[in-house]
């Protein structure tokens, strides 16, 4: 029986049961005073690690669930064929229905592709990229279930309805707006009463069966769209599969081209795609280091504490019980730094996530609840099993044995290294700190593991950086053309943009606002002839090209592609090549990769485009860098798109200038020149998703070097408190707190520059799986110059990462072991 | 004879309700005197040697020695002093188990910036005259405690300093061990090196020291001049 007001460890006659938790929690209460710098930084490498999980996480499953459910939700067609209907029967395209794999389809519905301009209230009059019309009777069926985003279904001819979202042409179209339709004999006008959605993007509009029949140009082949779900489409190969199956179903020739959906959820996802890779790889980066380093410390409150251990082993506490105190001393900080980690997480993914809410109109998005518990919960299992090891061993050491080891490092650790060490010409102090790792291997192994993740990370940010630098200046030719001139008349509120057809809106106070109308503006061959003369006069211009953009259509893909024509030499205009060459003749052409990869053809191989009725058969010459139209974009000489259209007229001219010259001076002053009719804009390399993915590669290495420098500064805590006795006789002989500051930042700066000489290859492998990954989300190729980023001078620098990071996470520690009283040393056990 | 250390109203308190382990001090040591201090455990002995050491700082009072008032040196400073003007040789040896006994004898000559080679050499000379030279790259586990203890007092010449402070430095030795190192701090007074011994043995104070002083409290009771025959040591004198 205990006296009255002291409480037996295990009073209540468990061994370690819930009534001895009170001493456990005093005890594990008590080590955390002890060790305020290791709670602390637990809980900090918890939070930075939980962070960055749920940032990846977040952005890997909500990136693509929207779509998900709106797929589902609308019964999303898995393929979709466009038939040559002279060559297929309504039987022969009733019978696929039927075969196997396909669980529902629908279809056919007729389609055609016409040029069209709308003009509206509060719009005007514009050229809108060309339409694919569908004619459907209801929004309704089996397969690409429409959703009326606004207005109503076409219930008589003269009716159209268009597609809402990324696919159609709907921006700042209002309802009742007149299409005029200029690829159709007569010109017909269509009333626009309502906009949908289709998941899949089947078409850009749809009017009533027979009005699309009425509109389809005699001359053209009369294509049907079949829409197909089937049983297995969960990835390309199976899609593919499955569109082979439909074509072999059908006679030769029918199918004249099918597309699945993977493209349109590549339109939809794309942006946060390339988030995922790097996000990942920083996210695992931080987990690994967050164990290693939980396991540092737990191990080394254990060795610290092997006296303490002894003591209380001596009066009482279980085995069970030393481990529940020294696991729940770890746990605390790790629960509040896991739980801070997830805030922030939400915090940085809501506007990131935020976006992808935008693009489908769902509402806000934020990160999955499910995520929420997951990532904490496992972190901690992680942690806690980081934990567990050590207090393990201590519950097993018996008494006298953990009082009788202290904490001094096995006998013999060390001692050879420091007789290698204490023959170099360095002074005593550094000599001895860099012999100090090798008393304590484990440690050192997880010490130096942990810095040399973070140094990984830094040189994996560096070579991103430099990267995602580059891919900027190639998407932007902000170099090769720093100057861009657009013609009266090419643009509008919907237009194609002069950066290489895009559909953008114009910039803000640009010519739009104040231009003239149209029926004043120049005709194309006089703006032509004043630009060039503009250009000719101004001294600063190096080079010029003038360049026409078109949206033209491919046999089986329902998005039109973007086509650049130079008039003239154009090869210095910026594009990197990936594959093959420049254009060099007619009827060559160079492609983006999403152009490759959506029509299944390679450098080498022929394509048919589609432009104002004509067709033109092109050869795919080369493989460029370029996201313009989502990648699905080509460039080409002048003389292959003028087949299509022999009036063809510059719409926008870049300019290079020479050496030195301003390029804002320079658009001013022909700006001037040719005055408010013509738009000169300075080409500038802004883009918000590779700043945002730059900003957060930077915040995301910032926290993982900090991380690192954590782990390190543990190191040394540890290491201070296990050599407080030697410090104190390292002051007695006279070692003054310089040399003692040298000596403890020298315990680990060794091995961070060991650290960073294997993290840099490291990083290196590192930034060659990420960047193609992240390349591969976004479906674009990579010309192999963004990968080999790193130079000689560089690596240098990169490899001193490791002992910068050792050395900034050791002065502090250092600096207190430096202060440390002699006699409080001496005397400390 | 010159005054080499001297202690003026020295207190020093580890907490500010308690009574102090050293409570208002004078004293001076003349060099080449041989001074033990005496007193039961908790009397201060060890607290007064760490001040005239500078281990620790006094609370208040000055505590000068070879002429600086280590009370006011910088750490830097006391470090400094440590080096070139007092050598400590304890109860418990605290040699660096990591390092062979020739480089814990290296060590503080090597932080004066001596150069290896003569740093070695050094300490090869004071332990061939302390007679552990075949030990030299011994580590202190496989050396006995007399061994560890001349290894300490070897450390404790190597700048050859004007004072040697010594906290129990027989205590952890058998009777043999503890025979041996009295006598060579007998034969380093011999040669004119003062030395400070605390002990709380009256027959170790009797034979190796010629004056004794003794704490009660803090403070001190007694200080008296005992005569102490000596006998020179060979090439470990400064």
């Amino acid at each position: 029986m205990t006296p009255a007001g002291i409480e037996s460890p295990t009073a209540g006659g468990g061994r370690g049961g819930a009534a001895g938790l009170g001493p456990v929690r005093r005890v594990a209460a008590g080590g955390m005073a002890r060790r305020r710098v290791q709670t602390v930084v637990i809980g900090l490498v918890l939070l930075v690690s939980c962070l960055a999980s749920v940032l990846a996480l977040g952005l890997v499953v909500e990136s693509q669930s929207p779509f998900d459910h709106a797929f589902a939700a609308q019964r999303g067609a898995d393929v979709t064929a466009v038939i040559n209907s002279s060559r297929a029967s309504a039987a022969q395209l009733a019978a696929t229905e039927r075969l196997a794999g396909v669980t529902a389809a629908a279809g056919p519905f007729r389609e055609t592709t016409v040029t069209a301009q709308v003009s509206g209230s509060g719009i005007g009059t514009l050229t809108i990229p060309p339409l694919t019309l569908a004619g459907r009777a209801s929004p309704g069926g089996p397969v690409d279930h429409l959703v009326l985003q606004s207005g109503h279904w076409p219930t008589a001819d003269g009716q159209i309805v268009l597609a809402a979202g990324q696919s159609g042409p709907d921006i700042g179209v209002p309802l009742h707006s007149k299409v005029t339709l200029l690829s159709v004999p007569g010109h017909p006008t269509l009333t626009v009463v309502g906009t949908a959605n289709s998941v899949t993007g089947s078409a850009s509009g749809w009017v009533l069966p027979a009005e699309v029949t009425r509109l389809s140009s005699a001359s053209t082949t009369p294509s049907e769209l079949m829409l197909y779900r089937f049983a297995s489409a969960s990835t390309a190969t199976q899609l593919r599969t499955d569109a082979a199956a439909i074509t072999g179903a059908l006679p030769t020739g029918a199918v004249t081209g099918t597309q699945n959906y993977l493209s349109a959820k590549f339109s939809e996802t794309g942006n946060a795609a390339p988030f995922v890779p790097f996000l990942i790889a920083f996210g695992v980066i931080g987990v690994v280091m967050s164990v290693l380093i939980t396991a540092n410390v737990v191990s080394g409150a254990v060795v610290a504490g092997y006296r303490r251990i002894g003591v209380l082993k001596s009066i009482g506490f279980s085995p069970a019980q030393v481990v529940a105190a020294y696991t729940s001393q770890i746990m605390v900080s790790a629960v509040v730094g896991c739980l801070a980690g997830v805030a922030l997480g939400n915090v940085l993914a809501a506007p990131v996530l935020g976006h992808a809410a935008d693009v489908y109109e769902v509402g806000a998005l934020h990160v999955p609840f499910w995520l929420d518990v997951i990532v904490p919960v496992a972190m901690c299992c992680l942690v806690a099993l980081a934990a567990v090891l050590p207090a393990l061993r201590a519950g097993r050491l018996s008494a006298v044995q953990a009082i009788a080891t202290g904490r001094a490092p096995r006998t013999g650790r060390g001692y050879a290294a420091h007789r290698l060490f204490g023959r170099l010409p360095l002074p005593r102090p550094t000599t001895i700190g860099l012999a100090a790792p090798f008393a304590r291997p484990a440690r050192t192994a997880m010490t130096m593991t942990a810095i040399a993740l973070g140094a990984a990370a830094v040189t994996l940010a560096v070579g991103l950086t430099t990267s995602l630098n580059l891919v900027i200046d190639g998407l932007s030719h902000s170099h090769a053309e720093p100057v861009q001139v657009q013609v009266p008349g090419s643009f509008g509120p919907i237009q194609l943009h002069p950066g290489h057809g895009k559909v953008t809106k114009p910039p803000a106070g640009g010519p739009s606002a104040g231009s003239p109308p149209t029926s004043q503006l120049p005709t194309p061959a006089v703006a032509e002839r004043t630009v060039e003369a503009a250009l000719r006069s101004e001294p600063g211009t190096l080079r010029y090209v003038a360049e026409a953009d078109r949206l033209v259509s491919i046999a089986g893909l329902s998005q039109p592609v973007s086509v650049t024509a130079f008039r003239g030499d154009s090869s210095w205009t910026g594009y990197d090549m990936i594959k093959g060459h420049w254009y060099a003749g007619v009827d060559q052409v160079d492609v983006g990769t999403h152009f490759l990869t959506e029509t299944g053809t390679k450098v080498g191989d022929m394509v048919t485009l589609q432009d104002n009725g004509t067709q033109i058969r092109v050869k795919i010459v080369g493989q460029i860098f370029s996201t313009d139209n989502d990648g699905l974009m080509m460039v080409t000489g002048w003389q292959t798109l003028a087949k299509a259209d022999p009036t063809l007229t510059a719409m926008t001219y870049d300019v290079a200038l020479r050496p030195g010259v301003s390029a804002t001076a320079y658009a001013e002053a022909l700006g001037s020149k040719l005055g408010s009719s013509y738009f000169v804009s300075v080409n500038t390399r802004h883009s918000s998703v590779l700043d945002a993915m730059l900003a957060l590669v930077g915040i995301l290495t910032l926290l993982l070097a900090i991380v690192a420098g954590l782990g390190v500064l543990n190191t040394v805590v540890l290491n201070t408190r296990e050599r407080v006795h030697d410090l104190g006789v390292f002051k007695v002989v006279g070692m003054t707190p310089r040399q003692t500051t040298a000596m403890a930042v020298c315990w680990v700066a060794g091995i961070g520059l060991i650290a960073g000489l294997v993290a840099v290859p490291i990083g290196i492998v590192l930034l060659h799986q990420v960047l193609p990954a992240m390349a591969a989300a976004a479906d674009v190729g990579l010309p192999a110059s963004f990968l080999n980023v790193y130079h000689g001078g560089e690596l240098a620098i990169l490899a001193l990462a490791g002992a910068a990071i050792a050395v900034a996470g050791a002065l502090l520690p250092a600096s207190w072991a430096a202060a440390i009283r002699t006699g409080a040393a001496l005397r400390a056990e | 004879m010159n005054t080499l250390v001297t202690l003026s109203e020295v207190t020093k308190r580890y907490d500010n309700d308690g009574h102090p382990a050293v409570d208002d001090v004078s004293l001076s040591i003349a060099a080449g005197e041989a001074v033990a201090v005496m007193g039961p455990s908790g009397s201060g002995k060890s607290t007064l040697l760490n001040l005239i050491g500078g281990l620790d700082r006094p609370t208040s009072g000055a505590v000068t020695v070879a002429g600086q008032r280590i009370d006011k040196l910088s750490e830097t400073g006391t470090a400094r002093f440590r080096r070139t003007e007092v050598g400590m040789i304890f109860q418990f040896f605290n040699l660096l188990d990591d390092l062979t006994a020739i480089d814990n004898v290296m060590i503080p000559a090597q932080l004066t910036g001596m150069r290896r080679a003569k740093a070695r050499a050094r300490a090869t000379e004071l332990l061939a005259a302390l007679g552990i030279e075949r030990h030299a790259n011994a580590y202190p586990a496989r050396l006995s405690g007399g061994e560890r203890q001349r290894v300490a007092i070897a450390r404790a010449l190597v700048n050859r300093p004007p004072l040697l402070l010594a906290d129990e430095p027989t205590g952890a030795l058998d009777t043999a061990s503890g025979d041996q190192i009295g006598q060579l701090l007998l034969d380093l007074n011999a040669s004119g090196q003062t030395l400070v011994l605390v002990t709380h043995d009256p027959a170790l104070a009797a034979r190796y020291a010629g004056r004794t002083i003794r704490l009660t409290d803090g403070a001190i009771a007694t200080d008296s001049a005992e005569p102490a025959g000596v006998a020179p040591v060979t090439g470990a004198a400064r």
